[in-house]
Protein backbone atom coordinates (compact mmCIF):
# COMPACT_ATOMS: atom_id res chain seq x y z
CA UNK A 1 0.00 0.00 0.00
CA UNK A 2 1.09 3.70 -0.96
CA UNK A 3 1.27 6.69 1.49
CA UNK A 4 0.04 8.61 -0.87
CA UNK A 5 -1.57 8.33 -4.12
CA UNK A 6 -1.06 11.89 -6.01
CA UNK A 7 -3.70 12.00 -8.75
CA UNK A 8 -2.77 14.13 -11.56
CA UNK A 9 0.73 15.35 -13.76
CA UNK A 10 -0.21 18.84 -13.83
CA UNK A 11 2.30 21.40 -11.65
CA UNK A 12 0.65 20.28 -8.31
CA UNK A 13 0.78 17.01 -8.48
CA UNK A 14 4.40 17.33 -9.79
CA UNK A 15 5.15 19.44 -6.75
CA UNK A 16 3.47 16.99 -4.84
CA UNK A 17 5.79 14.57 -6.07
CA UNK A 18 8.59 16.60 -5.15
CA UNK A 19 7.13 16.98 -1.49
CA UNK A 20 6.50 13.19 -1.37
CA UNK A 21 10.09 11.87 -2.51
CA UNK A 22 11.82 14.76 -0.22
CA UNK A 23 9.46 13.18 2.73
CA UNK A 24 10.76 9.82 2.38
CA UNK A 25 6.78 8.61 1.52
CA UNK A 26 6.31 5.75 -0.18
CA UNK A 27 3.89 7.49 -3.36
CA UNK A 28 3.14 7.52 -7.09
CA UNK A 29 1.74 9.97 -9.87
CA UNK A 30 -1.43 8.47 -11.87
CA UNK A 31 -1.23 10.53 -15.08
CA UNK A 32 -4.19 10.14 -17.89
CA UNK A 33 -1.86 11.26 -20.59
CA UNK A 34 1.79 9.42 -20.92
CA UNK A 35 4.32 11.91 -20.07
CA UNK A 36 1.71 14.83 -19.55
CA UNK A 37 1.75 18.23 -17.26
CA UNK A 38 -1.79 19.24 -17.70
CA UNK A 39 -2.88 22.23 -18.94
CA UNK A 40 0.20 24.17 -18.28
CA UNK A 41 1.95 22.59 -21.79
CA UNK A 42 -0.43 24.46 -24.01
CA UNK A 43 0.09 28.14 -22.89
CA UNK A 44 1.82 29.84 -25.50
CA UNK A 45 3.74 31.72 -22.53
CA UNK A 46 4.54 32.02 -19.16
CA UNK A 47 5.60 34.95 -17.66
CA UNK A 48 4.67 34.94 -14.14
CA UNK A 49 6.78 32.18 -12.61
CA UNK A 50 9.40 33.21 -11.12
CA UNK A 51 12.70 32.05 -12.09
CA UNK A 52 11.45 31.37 -15.88
CA UNK A 53 10.64 34.98 -17.61
CA UNK A 54 9.78 34.35 -21.13
CA UNK A 55 9.62 30.36 -21.09
CA UNK A 56 6.20 28.56 -22.96
CA UNK A 57 4.36 26.54 -20.78
CA UNK A 58 5.15 23.19 -22.59
CA UNK A 59 9.08 23.62 -21.73
CA UNK A 60 7.95 24.82 -18.44
CA UNK A 61 5.70 21.80 -17.71
CA UNK A 62 8.55 19.48 -18.76
CA UNK A 63 11.10 21.12 -16.09
CA UNK A 64 8.64 20.41 -13.18
CA UNK A 65 8.35 17.07 -14.57
CA UNK A 66 12.12 16.50 -15.10
CA UNK A 67 12.61 17.23 -11.30
CA UNK A 68 9.94 15.21 -10.52
CA UNK A 69 11.74 12.34 -12.14
CA UNK A 70 14.99 13.16 -11.23
CA UNK A 71 13.84 12.51 -7.46
CA UNK A 72 12.43 9.19 -8.05
CA UNK A 73 8.97 9.62 -8.86
CA UNK A 74 7.09 6.19 -9.85
CA UNK A 75 4.28 7.07 -12.80
CA UNK A 76 1.47 5.35 -13.40
CA UNK A 77 -0.61 5.42 -16.66
CA UNK A 78 -4.28 5.10 -16.20
CA UNK A 79 -7.73 7.83 -16.21
CA UNK A 80 -9.02 7.25 -12.52
CA UNK A 81 -12.20 5.35 -12.71
CA UNK A 82 -13.64 5.34 -9.18
CA UNK A 83 -12.23 6.88 -5.76
CA UNK A 84 -13.65 5.15 -2.85
CA UNK A 85 -12.51 4.36 0.90
CA UNK A 86 -12.83 1.89 3.24
CA UNK A 87 -12.13 1.77 6.81
CA UNK A 88 -9.10 3.90 6.54
CA UNK A 89 -7.87 2.85 3.05
CA UNK A 90 -8.29 4.93 0.04
CA UNK A 91 -9.10 2.32 -3.15
CA UNK A 92 -8.08 3.64 -6.88
CA UNK A 93 -9.82 2.27 -9.41
CA UNK A 94 -8.38 2.77 -12.90
CA UNK A 95 -10.19 2.23 -16.21
CA UNK A 96 -8.35 -0.38 -17.45
CA UNK A 97 -8.96 -2.04 -14.39
CA UNK A 98 -6.09 -1.69 -12.56
CA UNK A 99 -6.86 -0.76 -8.56
CA UNK A 100 -4.06 1.15 -6.21
CA UNK A 101 -4.39 1.48 -2.30
CA UNK A 102 -3.41 4.35 -0.37
CA UNK A 103 -3.51 5.59 3.24
CA UNK A 104 -4.07 9.57 1.59
CA UNK A 105 -4.80 10.54 -1.65
CA UNK A 106 -3.55 13.88 -3.31
CA UNK A 107 -6.27 14.90 -5.86
CA UNK A 108 -4.92 17.40 -8.32
CA UNK A 109 -6.64 16.72 -11.87
CA UNK A 110 -7.24 20.02 -12.65
CA UNK A 111 -9.61 21.32 -15.30
CA UNK A 112 -10.80 20.45 -18.65
CA UNK A 113 -12.31 22.71 -21.15
CA UNK A 114 -15.68 23.50 -21.02
CA UNK A 115 -18.35 22.30 -23.72
CA UNK A 116 -20.49 24.72 -25.41
CA UNK A 117 -22.99 21.45 -24.79
CA UNK A 118 -25.21 22.53 -27.75
CA UNK A 119 -26.17 20.01 -30.76
CA UNK A 120 -23.48 19.29 -32.86
CA UNK A 121 -20.79 20.17 -31.06
CA UNK A 122 -19.08 16.48 -29.90
CA UNK A 123 -20.43 15.41 -33.43
CA UNK A 124 -18.25 17.71 -35.74
CA UNK A 125 -15.30 17.45 -33.21
CA UNK A 126 -12.08 17.22 -35.39
CA UNK A 127 -14.32 17.97 -38.43
CA UNK A 128 -13.96 21.75 -37.56
CA UNK A 129 -14.49 21.83 -33.93
CA UNK A 130 -11.84 22.44 -32.24
CA UNK A 131 -10.68 23.77 -28.41
CA UNK A 132 -7.12 24.39 -29.36
CA UNK A 133 -6.49 26.95 -31.74
CA UNK A 134 -3.00 26.19 -31.81
CA UNK A 135 -3.22 22.81 -33.12
CA UNK A 136 -5.64 23.23 -36.03
CA UNK A 137 -5.44 26.93 -36.93
CA UNK A 138 -3.38 26.46 -39.88
CA UNK A 139 -6.19 24.12 -41.28
CA UNK A 140 -8.32 26.84 -41.76
CA UNK A 141 -6.13 29.15 -43.70
CA UNK A 142 -8.04 31.23 -45.83
CA UNK A 143 -10.95 30.07 -44.59
CA UNK A 144 -13.85 31.44 -42.34
CA UNK A 145 -13.99 30.62 -38.40
CA UNK A 146 -16.09 31.26 -35.18
CA UNK A 147 -13.95 31.95 -32.28
CA UNK A 148 -16.59 31.59 -28.85
CA UNK A 149 -15.78 33.23 -26.16
CA UNK A 150 -14.56 36.40 -24.51
CA UNK A 151 -11.98 35.59 -21.93
CA UNK A 152 -8.26 35.80 -22.72
CA UNK A 153 -7.89 32.64 -24.44
CA UNK A 154 -10.83 33.34 -26.68
CA UNK A 155 -9.31 36.39 -27.62
CA UNK A 156 -6.28 35.18 -28.21
CA UNK A 157 -7.34 32.43 -30.46
CA UNK A 158 -9.16 35.19 -32.30
CA UNK A 159 -6.19 36.78 -32.81
CA UNK A 160 -3.79 34.29 -33.68
CA UNK A 161 -6.22 32.87 -36.41
CA UNK A 162 -6.90 36.18 -37.97
CA UNK A 163 -3.21 36.22 -39.06
CA UNK A 164 -4.24 33.38 -41.67
CA UNK A 165 -8.11 32.68 -41.67
CA UNK A 166 -10.24 35.16 -44.19
CA UNK A 167 -12.64 36.02 -41.56
CA UNK A 168 -12.85 35.69 -37.76
CA UNK A 169 -16.44 35.60 -36.06
CA UNK A 170 -16.04 36.32 -32.61
CA UNK A 171 -18.87 34.97 -30.93
CA UNK A 172 -19.79 35.93 -27.21
CA UNK A 173 -22.89 36.07 -24.41
CA UNK A 174 -21.71 39.90 -23.28
CA UNK A 175 -21.59 43.04 -24.41
CA UNK A 176 -18.04 43.29 -22.66
CA UNK A 177 -14.93 41.10 -23.14
CA UNK A 178 -13.51 39.49 -19.77
CA UNK A 179 -10.35 39.55 -21.60
CA UNK A 180 -7.53 41.90 -20.73
CA UNK A 181 -7.36 45.77 -22.18
CA UNK A 182 -4.36 44.93 -24.63
CA UNK A 183 -6.08 42.06 -26.12
CA UNK A 184 -9.10 43.81 -26.49
CA UNK A 185 -8.01 46.58 -28.13
CA UNK A 186 -6.21 44.29 -30.82
CA UNK A 187 -9.00 42.35 -31.82
CA UNK A 188 -11.19 45.09 -32.09
CA UNK A 189 -8.37 47.16 -34.62
CA UNK A 190 -8.18 43.76 -36.62
CA UNK A 191 -9.77 44.33 -39.51
CA UNK A 192 -11.11 40.40 -40.37
CA UNK A 193 -12.30 39.77 -37.04
CA UNK A 194 -16.12 40.65 -36.78
CA UNK A 195 -17.72 41.00 -33.22
CA UNK A 196 -21.18 39.01 -32.77
CA UNK A 197 -21.90 40.33 -29.19
CA UNK A 198 -24.57 39.31 -26.80
CA UNK A 199 -25.48 36.34 -28.71
CA UNK A 200 -24.91 32.27 -28.14
CA UNK A 201 -23.88 29.36 -30.96
CA UNK A 202 -26.91 27.03 -30.60
CA UNK A 203 -26.28 24.35 -33.43
CA UNK A 204 -23.48 23.31 -35.49
CA UNK A 205 -24.48 21.89 -38.65
CA UNK A 206 -23.01 20.51 -41.73
CA UNK A 207 -22.47 17.45 -43.46
CA UNK A 208 -18.83 15.39 -43.23
CA UNK A 209 -17.19 18.58 -41.81
CA UNK A 210 -18.47 21.14 -40.10
CA UNK A 211 -20.45 24.07 -42.32
CA UNK A 212 -22.82 26.00 -39.95
CA UNK A 213 -23.44 27.68 -36.61
CA UNK A 214 -26.39 28.83 -35.67
CA UNK A 215 -26.15 32.15 -33.73
CA UNK A 216 -29.01 33.28 -31.56
CA UNK A 217 -29.11 36.86 -30.59
CA UNK A 218 -32.60 38.98 -28.86
CA UNK A 219 -34.16 35.73 -29.68
CA UNK A 220 -34.03 35.63 -33.46
CA UNK A 221 -31.62 32.95 -34.82
CA UNK A 222 -29.48 32.62 -37.88
CA UNK A 223 -26.86 30.34 -39.60
CA UNK A 224 -23.24 31.63 -40.50
CA UNK A 225 -21.30 29.57 -42.41
CA UNK A 226 -17.81 28.72 -41.43
CA UNK A 227 -15.36 26.30 -42.02
CA UNK A 228 -14.16 26.07 -38.67
CA UNK A 229 -15.59 26.27 -34.45
CA UNK A 230 -12.98 27.26 -31.60
CA UNK A 231 -14.64 27.30 -28.63
CA UNK A 232 -12.76 29.17 -25.61
CA UNK A 233 -15.39 29.44 -22.91
CA UNK A 234 -13.35 28.64 -20.00
CA UNK A 235 -12.90 25.17 -17.75
CA UNK A 236 -14.04 22.89 -15.82
CA UNK A 237 -12.90 21.67 -12.61
CA UNK A 238 -11.89 17.89 -12.54
CA UNK A 239 -13.74 16.74 -9.81
CA UNK A 240 -16.92 14.27 -11.06
CA UNK A 241 -14.99 11.67 -9.13
CA UNK A 242 -14.99 13.03 -5.50
CA UNK A 243 -18.81 13.98 -5.61
CA UNK A 244 -20.45 12.78 -2.36
CA UNK A 245 -16.64 12.04 -0.77
CA UNK A 246 -15.41 15.72 -0.38
CA UNK A 247 -17.48 18.99 0.03
CA UNK A 248 -17.78 20.99 -3.62
CA UNK A 249 -18.95 24.36 -3.80
CA UNK A 250 -22.20 25.27 -5.83
CA UNK A 251 -19.74 25.87 -9.23
CA UNK A 252 -17.83 22.30 -8.83
CA UNK A 253 -14.57 23.29 -6.52
CA UNK A 254 -13.56 20.87 -4.11
CA UNK A 255 -13.85 22.83 -0.66
CA UNK A 256 -10.23 23.51 1.05
CA UNK A 257 -8.03 25.85 2.23
CA UNK A 258 -4.73 26.92 2.09
CA UNK A 259 -3.81 23.46 3.68
CA UNK A 260 -5.83 21.35 0.79
CA UNK A 261 -7.58 19.32 3.86
CA UNK A 262 -11.17 18.71 2.35
CA UNK A 263 -14.16 17.53 4.35
CA UNK A 264 -12.81 13.74 3.71
CA UNK A 265 -10.21 12.60 6.06
CA UNK A 266 -7.19 11.42 3.95
CA UNK A 267 -8.00 13.35 0.92
CA UNK A 268 -6.47 16.12 0.16
CA UNK A 269 -7.03 18.84 -2.36
CA UNK A 270 -3.90 20.60 -4.93
CA UNK A 271 -4.34 23.18 -7.71
CA UNK A 272 -7.10 24.25 -10.26
CA UNK A 273 -10.06 21.68 -8.59
CA UNK A 274 -9.17 23.38 -4.93
CA UNK A 275 -11.67 26.78 -3.69
CA UNK A 276 -9.18 29.75 -4.66
CA UNK A 277 -9.16 32.96 -5.77
CA UNK A 278 -5.86 32.81 -8.20
CA UNK A 279 -5.32 29.53 -10.25
CA UNK A 280 -2.19 29.73 -11.82
CA UNK A 281 1.32 27.81 -11.89
CA UNK A 282 2.60 29.08 -8.75
CA UNK A 283 -0.31 28.23 -7.09
CA UNK A 284 -0.90 25.01 -7.86
CA UNK A 285 3.09 24.50 -6.87
CA UNK A 286 2.18 26.19 -4.00
CA UNK A 287 -0.92 23.71 -3.17
CA UNK A 288 1.68 20.80 -3.93
CA UNK A 289 3.87 21.78 -1.39
CA UNK A 290 0.64 22.52 1.25
CA UNK A 291 -0.73 19.22 0.30
CA UNK A 292 2.10 16.79 1.24
CA UNK A 293 2.88 18.64 4.48
CA UNK A 294 -0.82 18.21 5.42
CA UNK A 295 -1.06 14.57 4.31
CA UNK A 296 2.36 13.93 6.12
CA UNK A 297 0.47 15.05 8.96
CA UNK A 298 -2.70 12.93 8.46
CA UNK A 299 -0.01 9.91 8.28
CA UNK A 300 1.62 10.67 11.39
CA UNK A 301 -1.44 9.82 13.21
CA UNK A 302 -2.78 7.46 11.04
CA UNK A 303 -4.18 3.98 12.20
CA UNK B 1 11.86 8.44 -34.17
CA UNK B 2 9.39 8.32 -37.52
CA UNK B 3 10.53 9.78 -40.28
CA UNK B 4 9.36 13.31 -41.77
CA UNK B 5 8.44 12.71 -45.68
CA UNK B 6 7.31 15.72 -47.65
CA UNK B 7 4.67 15.50 -50.67
CA UNK B 8 6.53 14.52 -53.15
CA UNK B 9 7.75 11.16 -51.10
CA UNK B 10 4.32 10.31 -50.53
CA UNK B 11 3.32 8.67 -53.69
CA UNK B 12 6.31 6.10 -53.11
CA UNK B 13 7.02 6.02 -49.07
CA UNK B 14 2.91 5.54 -48.15
CA UNK B 15 0.79 4.90 -51.14
CA UNK B 16 3.33 2.31 -52.76
CA UNK B 17 4.69 0.77 -49.76
CA UNK B 18 4.37 -2.91 -49.31
CA UNK B 19 3.46 -2.85 -45.54
CA UNK B 20 0.47 -0.64 -43.80
CA UNK B 21 1.30 3.07 -43.07
CA UNK B 22 0.66 4.93 -40.25
CA UNK B 23 0.55 8.75 -41.04
CA UNK B 24 1.11 11.08 -38.46
CA UNK B 25 -0.26 14.68 -39.96
CA UNK B 26 1.63 16.71 -37.34
CA UNK B 27 2.04 20.46 -36.61
CA UNK B 28 5.14 22.12 -34.27
CA UNK B 29 2.79 24.28 -32.16
CA UNK B 30 0.98 21.17 -31.51
CA UNK B 31 1.31 20.17 -27.97
CA UNK B 32 -0.97 17.06 -28.41
CA UNK B 33 1.14 15.88 -31.53
CA UNK B 34 4.14 16.08 -29.15
CA UNK B 35 2.40 14.19 -26.45
CA UNK B 36 2.11 11.63 -29.25
CA UNK B 37 5.53 11.30 -29.98
CA UNK B 38 7.00 9.33 -27.86
CA UNK B 39 4.22 6.32 -28.28
CA UNK B 40 4.76 6.79 -32.10
CA UNK B 41 8.66 5.71 -31.77
CA UNK B 42 7.23 3.18 -29.50
CA UNK B 43 5.22 1.60 -31.83
CA UNK B 44 7.49 1.81 -34.60
CA UNK B 45 10.53 -0.11 -32.73
CA UNK B 46 7.30 -2.82 -31.35
CA UNK B 47 5.76 -3.41 -35.28
CA UNK B 48 8.99 -2.97 -37.11
CA UNK B 49 9.43 -4.59 -40.47
CA UNK B 50 5.18 -5.41 -40.14
CA UNK B 51 4.50 -1.31 -40.00
CA UNK B 52 5.62 1.81 -41.44
CA UNK B 53 5.30 5.10 -39.50
CA UNK B 54 5.34 8.51 -41.40
CA UNK B 55 5.39 11.94 -40.12
CA UNK B 56 3.58 15.09 -42.56
CA UNK B 57 4.09 18.32 -40.78
CA UNK B 58 1.06 20.27 -41.67
CA UNK B 59 2.23 23.40 -41.65
CA UNK B 60 4.90 22.70 -44.90
CA UNK B 61 2.30 20.26 -46.50
CA UNK B 62 -1.20 22.02 -47.12
CA UNK B 63 -1.53 20.45 -50.04
CA UNK B 64 -1.92 16.79 -48.33
CA UNK B 65 -3.66 18.20 -45.83
CA UNK B 66 -6.51 19.49 -47.73
CA UNK B 67 -6.16 16.26 -50.12
CA UNK B 68 -6.82 13.85 -47.30
CA UNK B 69 -9.50 16.52 -45.47
CA UNK B 70 -7.14 16.44 -42.16
CA UNK B 71 -8.77 19.52 -39.58
CA UNK B 72 -7.09 18.53 -36.71
CA UNK B 73 -3.75 17.84 -35.06
CA UNK B 74 -2.71 15.11 -34.66
CA UNK B 75 -4.68 12.66 -37.34
CA UNK B 76 -3.36 9.33 -37.89
CA UNK B 77 -4.24 8.28 -41.06
CA UNK B 78 -3.78 3.97 -41.84
CA UNK B 79 -3.26 3.15 -45.30
CA UNK B 80 -3.26 -0.20 -46.70
CA UNK B 81 -2.10 -0.51 -50.37
CA UNK B 82 -2.25 3.12 -50.94
CA UNK B 83 -5.63 3.14 -49.55
CA UNK B 84 -6.97 4.68 -46.57
CA UNK B 85 -8.32 1.98 -43.95
CA UNK B 86 -8.85 3.97 -40.92
CA UNK B 87 -8.62 7.48 -39.31
CA UNK B 88 -8.08 8.78 -35.11
CA UNK B 89 -8.48 12.87 -35.15
CA UNK B 90 -6.80 13.92 -32.00
CA UNK B 91 -4.22 12.55 -29.50
CA UNK B 92 -5.15 9.07 -27.99
CA UNK B 93 -3.51 6.60 -25.90
CA UNK B 94 -1.15 3.96 -27.22
CA UNK B 95 -4.01 1.24 -26.94
CA UNK B 96 -6.43 2.92 -29.26
CA UNK B 97 -3.49 3.28 -32.06
CA UNK B 98 -2.79 -1.03 -31.57
CA UNK B 99 -6.63 -1.36 -31.84
CA UNK B 100 -6.57 0.30 -35.63
CA UNK B 101 -3.63 -1.28 -36.91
Amino acid sequence: MYDIIILGSGPAGLTAAIYASRAGLKFAVIEKEYLGTGQIAFAERVDNYPGFYGTDGYSLGEKLREHAETLGTEFIEGEVAALAKSGSVWNISLSDGGKLEAKAVIYALGASPRKLGIKGESEYLGRGVSYCALCDGAFFAGKTVAVIGGGDTALSDALYLSKTAEKVYLIHRRDTFRANKTLSDKVKAADNIELVLNAVPTEIAGGENAEIIIITHDGTSRAVAVSGIFVAVGTVPNTALVKGIAELDETGYIKAGEDCVTAAAGLFAAGDVRTKNVRQVITAAADGANAVISAGKYLDNYQ
Amino acid sequence: MPARITAAEFETEVLGAEVPVLADFYSDSCIPCKRMSPILSQLETEYAGKLKIVKINTNFESDLTEKYGVLAAPTLILFKNGEEVSRIRGAVKKDEIIKIL
